[in-house]
């Protein structure tokens, strides 16, 4: 009898651990682009595990698992954003009009040659906490703008407002960095 | 000519226009090449960026980041075992709240019959010596055993009045003479 339970604690904590080694970078990077730095970062991906994993009914399967943990994580980063309200705002007038060019020559091109991911940094910080969020969902998370609203708990229009303005400031640093 | 704006542009390129603005800024791309590649620009940013999202911070130190998260939440789901979880707040019943005030009204309708109604509830007084009352045909004295009554038969139903020191006055009028006799009962 004890042996049984003594499985079940070793299988619920192997489970655990799969569970983490496989999503804590993803997790890690999807939260640190929404908030913009690694202490917060790391604080919220520890926050968002612990939540997750006091379901363990819910991590048996593991794409579903995956899924329901990065929505975990960017409710979590978004709750994070909202509590403190940060504000760091940028007018999109205030940036530098692109210059075209070439295609061979373009800006993104340069950035990802140079391999700095700091300009990515200060890309997304140029964008409002929302701004970025929204971006980050929609952009890199891929998901869909009604999804995107429901995270942020805001109607449709607004989310696609933040995506077009987050989008047009993002074009325009990367343009800008090549003068 | 006239060009969409930058917001439109931006989310044409991610697909996040709707079905009639998607179909007019479509066909103003098949004729205006500066926006073509304006869209163009939008889409490489984007790449740019998921491209960029699945690398690190410059400098930051990955095995040791996590070998740190994953100890901090092993403790954490540890602590949370130690504590025991707070009980949820009931789920507010839809019935409650007009339970408790049906509750309330047969509580008030009880208390009102209790307070107006008939006493039959109420523990009879027991008065152990005589009793002087007014009844419909004079005033009587009642005592354990029997009954006195000041009647006068010639007369209709007499007017008793009752006096603050404790006295009784019936006043009789007889129906054909028209005297008026009046009797006073004291009690002592």
């Amino acid at each position: 009898m004890k042996d049984a339970a003594d499985t079940a604690v070793q299988d619920s904590q192997e489970l655990q651990s799969r569970f983490i080694a496989d999503n804590l970078r993803r997790i890690f990077l999807q939260i640190y682009r929404i908030v913009g730095n690694v202490d917060d970062a790391q604080d919220l991906t520890q926050e968002a595990f612990i939540k997750a994993l006091q379901h363990q009914e819910q991590i048996r399967d593991a794409q579903k698992a995956a899924h329901w943990l990065s929505r975990i994580a960017s409710n979590t980063a978004i709750d994070f954003l909202r509590r403190h309200a940060r504000v760091s705002s940028c007018d999109i007038d205030s940036l530098a009009e692109p210059i075209a060019g070439p295609d061979e020559d373009s800006p993104e091109e340069m950035v990802l040659r140079t391999e700095h991911s700091e300009y990515l940094r200060d890309g997304l910080r140029l964008l409002t906490e929302r701004e970025r969020a929204a971006l980050i969902l929609r952009d890199v998370e891929g998901l869909p703008a009604e999804e995107v609203a429901a995270r942020l708990r805001c109607s449709k229009a607004t989310v696609r407002s933040h995506i077009a303005n987050a989008r047009i400031k993002f074009r325009r640093y990367l343009e800008g960095r090549r003068r | 000519m006239k060009h969409p704006r930058d917001e439109k542009l931006a989310l044409f390129a991610g697909g996040d226009l709707g079905v009639l603005e998607r179909w007019r800024v479509s066909r103003h791309l098949r004729c205006c090449d500066g926006c073509r590649a304006e869209v163009a620009r939008f889409r490489r940013a984007a790449a740019v960026l998921s491209g960029e999202a699945d690398r690190l911070p410059a400098g930051l130190k990955w095995e040791r980041l996590a070998a740190e998260m994953t100890g901090n939440i092993r403790v954490g789901l540890a602590a949370g075992q130690c504590v025991p979880p707070v009980a949820a707040p009931r789920p507010e019943l839809g019935w409650a709240r007009p339970a408790a005030l049906v509750a309330a009204l047969t509580i008030v309708i009880l208390g009102g019959w209790f307070l107006q109604g008939p006493r039959m509830l109420m523990p009879q007084r027991v008065v152990a010596g005589p009793v002087l009352e007014a009844t419909p045909a004079g005033v009587e004295v009642k005592a354990s055993r029997g009954a006195l009554t000041l009647l006068n038969t010639r007369a209709a139903s007499p007017a008793v009045y009752v006096s603050a020191p404790g006295s009784l006055r019936a006043r009789f009028v007889d129906s054909e003479t028209g005297q008026v006799t009046i009797n006073n009962v004291y009690a002592e």
